[in-house]
């Protein structure tokens, strides 16, 4: 099976590359056969990758252990769903489960848009095919999912992360992924675009709903992260501003950018380059945020030798992709001027405009804050590092920014906005700021940030519901009905602009609970039984420490009785508790007590059964549910935005006045109920023997080899801290204590283990050298090669194609002037 | 088109160097050194006051009775600089274990700062989100 999915992979290159260039040939000769064909092959793909997943999903279940992949990533005692979700849980695996989804949307958008476009197809699956044979050439050389073992097969596999083996960790990755993925198809239609120099508003239609979904997927596994940092890992917060969240975080300022400034395209048709621009950077940032968590170059530079053949990779395709895409838009600029000019900043094209740029800049400061240490370590020498409050005081007047012009924009008129229309508009919503303000100072919440915020989401909340009931009563005036009614139809009438009315909504519950972050109380305890801890309204009593024992594990549990404003309120039971054959890592069983005005979050850090003392962390989250709910708005709004014109008029037709609103809290409760589901963590930790490095040629030593136990994924000795690589380092201690050199334990490894395998590198000399190059000189030459085919086979024909008719200029006025009466 | 440019011009200029000023002042506030034990007791008077990350493995770890207040060594390359703490620690710590602490250092003690004890992960799995896990202080 193993070898039918190496196959198939290389199948599905060859056939890639058969479609990119039939592709561009069809449409550079203008035969239809020809792109058809190109089209038939991408479809091919698709149905290739699902063979594939299709494989690999086979050998998980029937647990064929031969694969590595599938030894590194399951076991025989894990549940079908998570051997299901190990698909993605590798590199190798992710990579392929991205190529399967970019072939999938590829040949839904391709589907969809062939008879609309019939233009830009062809480029549309020469660009898509061309990103996938980058991914698709990563697997083959580098990352086979499909690799196996030569010689002995194992029993049983080593399974899956237990920190991963958790609901939203199985679900957060696919959901970023789509987000992720779904990006590339924007990024073909403008790459089209602006090869065939059909830069009107059309690719834009084209991509609209495609950007939405994937922006909506995207905030999805954003949001999923969170929920997992906060529920599971239990250190009390929800987002750490880690490398691989901020990973994710960069591309979804770009399209948040570009959602918006669509619409000053398609109203306007101003931002035109601009639009074009964000589309490539989001596409940039979902393949950069890949490369910087993927690759180790975040870590440490030292790190960055992990896999530098993947980091290489990416930085070639990365620099190609950037060259390539802002290359072609430079030479289309004469195309793409803009047919308006700004009239006045009191205007929404204006505000759009600032959204895009704090939106834009927000992404630049992530991306330099994260790769910062980096970027310090290799230009000084001397490694400087930036932790989360330096995010928080960039990103906190950032967010404030944003969340006013949440509210602002939409009030003000296109073009230009008088003042007379200024005061119509926020004159209520200012006044409920002001109000939400001085009845916050009033009641003693003196946290400066969360303050202005409050009164700010009080502010957007305003303008929404202003615009929702100023809406409803014109259209009760117009129709007779009442007003529910009224704003079932406003609402189904024009779903983009209340749709992202809703979203708004959202956001500003979500930014509710972040300025309820303000207000956190945290305290780090050690109990004796029956002492207690005052934090906040609440009063935290432990009880006890007791020991329980189940089929899978070990339980330590305190006892904890909870005290609200000196009135009973319940018990909480942190635990700890020991999976069999996971004993040195225990997982911390969070207790938390929701409520909409805030959480009460207890983890058991330490015990001394001796006594029973226990150490706590406690924490008052005030607000944070609102984040998830929120999230729920947002996903309803979007899901309102995304809706197609017929489904919603029946459904606005058939439904009664009141269902909506029922149906609104089903879906919020739904979805927050999805939130509430209690899962376990785990806590990984594995203590290990740890041989502290005696002299640099030592360090150097384990710099340079690396582990073999096969699912480090060969990491560098001084890196790895499994059991493995610690008897290895312990072997070169031996090594050069009897004295010998470098050369001597680097030979000695390589007779250990019969080949060069355990080093980090390939011995620097003669034929190494060739193999090390071999791979991409066949890579490059190869995709040179087919450049230049495609480029002479489509030229020849391109010649007799006669020149586009001479238009006569008066005729294209007339006929300007006539399509714009159309109107 | 001059004017227009020349006004363009002007505020990209004036916004860059604005943001770049605060970016930069910021800075310099935020930012930790992040060193080996042997890197910074080679010349520890150096580094007094200074905001630092120190890498290295645990040694000698002790915690006062009935408190949270550690005491412990953390060593490199033969190198040892002693450090105190006070609150929780991740599972992990505890002799031999491998750390980054943050805080400062001072002629008698490095003073950990709250929250500032990451313990390495395992790297036997992949990074994932909150590869450093416990002690990260966010909200």
């Amino acid at each position: 099976m193993a070898s039918l999915g190496s196959f198939i992979l290389l199948l599905a290159f060859v056939v890639c590359t058969y479609a990119a260039v039939i592709s561009v040939v069809g449409a550079r000769r203008r035969s239809t056969s020809l792109t058809e064909s190109g089209v038939g092959a991408f479809y091919l793909v698709t149905a290739l990758m699902t063979l594939a997943s299709t494989i690999i999903i086979h050998a998980f279940v029937t647990e064929d252990y031969s694969i590595r992949y599938v030894d590194n990533y399951s076991d025989s005692a894990q549940p079908l769903f998570y051997k299901l979700t190990s698909y993605w849980g590798g590199l190798d695996g992710s990579i392929m489960f991205w190529v399967f989804l970019l072939s999938v949307f590829g040949a839904i958008s391709v589907r969809l848009n062939r008879e609309r476009q019939r233009e830009l197809i062809p480029y549309v699956v020469a660009v898509i095919s061309v990103v996938m044979m980058f991914f698709l050439f990563l697997m083959i050389v580098h990352k086979n999912p499909f690799a196996t073992y030569l010689t002995q097969t194992p029993v049983d596999g080593r399974g899956l992360n237990p920190l991963l083996q958790n609901f939203y960790m199985a679900i957060h990755p696919p959901s970023l992924y789509t987000g992720f993925v779904g990006m590339t198809i924007p990024f073909a239609f403008g790459m089209a675009a602006l090869i065939t120099g059909y830069v009107d508003d059309s690719w834009l239609r084209a991509v609209r709903r495609w950007t939405m979904m994937s922006w909506l997927f995207l905030s999805l596994g954003l949001t999923l992260g969170m929920v997992w940092a906060y529920e599971e890992l239990g250190w009390g917060g929800w987002w750490g501003w880690d490398p691989v969240e901020n990973a994710g975080l960069l591309p979804w300022f770009t399209s948040t950018a570009f959602l918006h400034s669509v619409m000053v395209q398609e109203r306007r048709s101003m931002l035109r380059v601009w639009n074009l621009s964000l589309v490539i950077l989001t596409f940039f940032l979902t393949i950069f945020g890949t490369f910087m968590t993927r690759s180790g170059v975040v870590q440490s530079v030292h790190a960055f030798g992990e896999d530098t053949q993947l980091a290489w990779m990416f930085i070639v395709f990365m620099v190609i992709l950037l060259l390539v895409s802002f290359g072609l838009l430079i030479y289309r600029l004469p195309l793409l001027r803009a047919r308006n000019e700004l009239e006045s900043w009191a205007s929404r094209e204006a505000a759009f405009l600032v959204n895009n740029w704090i939106l834009l800049f927000s992404a630049f400061f992530v991306l330099f804050a994260t790769m910062f240490p980096t970027l310090s370590e290799a230009v000084t020498g001397e490694r400087l590092t930036v932790g989360p409050p330096f995010f928080n005081k960039w990103m906190l007047p950032i967010g404030l920014a944003l969340l006013l012009l949440t509210g602002v924009a939409p009030l003000l008129a296109w073009k230009k906005s008088t003042l007379s229309n200024l005061r119509y508009q926020f004159a209520w919503p200012t006044l409920l700021g002001m109000i939400t303000a001085v009845v916050i100072y009033a009641l003693g919440f003196r946290v400066w940030v969360s303050g202005i915020c409050f009164a700010f989401c009080a502010f957007v909340l305003g303008t929404l519901g202003q615009e929702f009931v100023r809406g409803a009563r014109v259209r009760q005036g117009a129709t007779g009905t009442d007003i529910m009614t009224a704003l079932v139809g406003l609402v189904s009438n024009s779903r983009r602009r209340y749709g992202g009315y809703i979203i708004h909504a959202g956001v500003v519950l979500m930014f509710l609970g972040f300025a309820g972050a303000g207000y956190k109380l945290e305290e780090q305890v050690l109990l004796k039984p029956g002492q207690e801890l005052e934090i906040g309204r609440f009063v935290v009593r432990y009880d006890a420490l007791r020991q329980s024992n189940d089929d899978q594990k070990q339980m330590l549990t305190a006892y904890m009785t909870v005290f609200e404003e000196g009135e009973f309120a319940g018990e909480m039971y942190p635990a700890r508790w020991f999976f069999h054959k996971h004993e040195t890592e225990p997982t911390t069983e969070v207790a938390i007590r929701r409520s909409l005005s805030e959480d009460l979050y207890i983890t058991l850090a330490g015990y001394e059964l001796s006594d029973q003392t226990a150490s706590f962390q406690i924490t008052v989250n005030p607000l944070v549910n609102w984040i998830w709910l929120g999230f729920a708005v947002v996903a309803l709004g979007t899901g309102i935005a995304l809706l197609p014109e017929s489904t919603f008029a029946f459904a606005a037709a058939k439904i009664p006045a009141g269902a909506v609103t029922t149906r609104m809290l089903v879906i919020a409760m739904m979805v927050t109920g999805l939130c509430v589901t209690f899962t376990r963590a785990e806590q990984a930790a594995e203590p290990q023997r740890v041989i502290v490095v005696r002299s640099p040629l030592e360090r150097e030593l384990q710099r340079s080899i690396i582990c073999m136990c096969g699912t480090c994924g060969r990491k560098l000795l001084n890196e790895c801290i499994c059991a493995t690589a610690s008897s290895m380092r312990g072997e070169i201690g031996e090594l050069l204590d009897q004295g010998k050199t470098k050369d001597d334990v680097i030979q000695y490894f390589v007779a250990k283990h019969g080949s060069q395998e355990p080093l980090a590198m390939p011995i620097d000399e003669g034929f190494n050298r060739l193999a090390w190059f071999f791979p991409y000189f066949v890579g490059i030459s190869g995709a040179l090669g087919v450049g230049m085919v495609t480029f002479r086979w489509s030229r020849k024909a391109g010649e007799s194609v006669p020149p586009p008719e001479e238009t006569d200029p008066q005729f294209e006025t007339r006929l300007d002037d006539e399509l714009r009466n159309l109107d | 088109m001059v004017k227009k440019l020349l006004r363009i011009g002007l505020t990209v200029l004036v916004l860059s160097s604005a943001l770049g000023g605060l970016l930069w002042t910021t800075m310099s506030e935020a930012t930790q050194y992040y060193k080996h034990v042997d890197e910074i007791m080679a010349d520890p008077v150096a580094w007094y006051g200074k905001p630092l990350q120190v890498h290295g493995y645990v040694v000698n770890a002790k915690r006062a009775r009935n408190s949270l207040d550690y005491r412990f060594g953390v060593e490199n390359n033969g190198a040892v600089v002693r450090a105190e703490y006070t609150g929780l620690v991740p599972d992990t710590f505890k002799d031999g274990a491998e750390v980054v602490i943050s805080g400062r250092l001072s002629p008698e003690v490095f003073t950990v700062q709250a929250d500032g004890i990451m313990a390495k992960c395992p790297s036997k799995y992949e990074p994932k989100p909150g590869s450093l896990i416990e002690g990260r202080t966010a909200y």
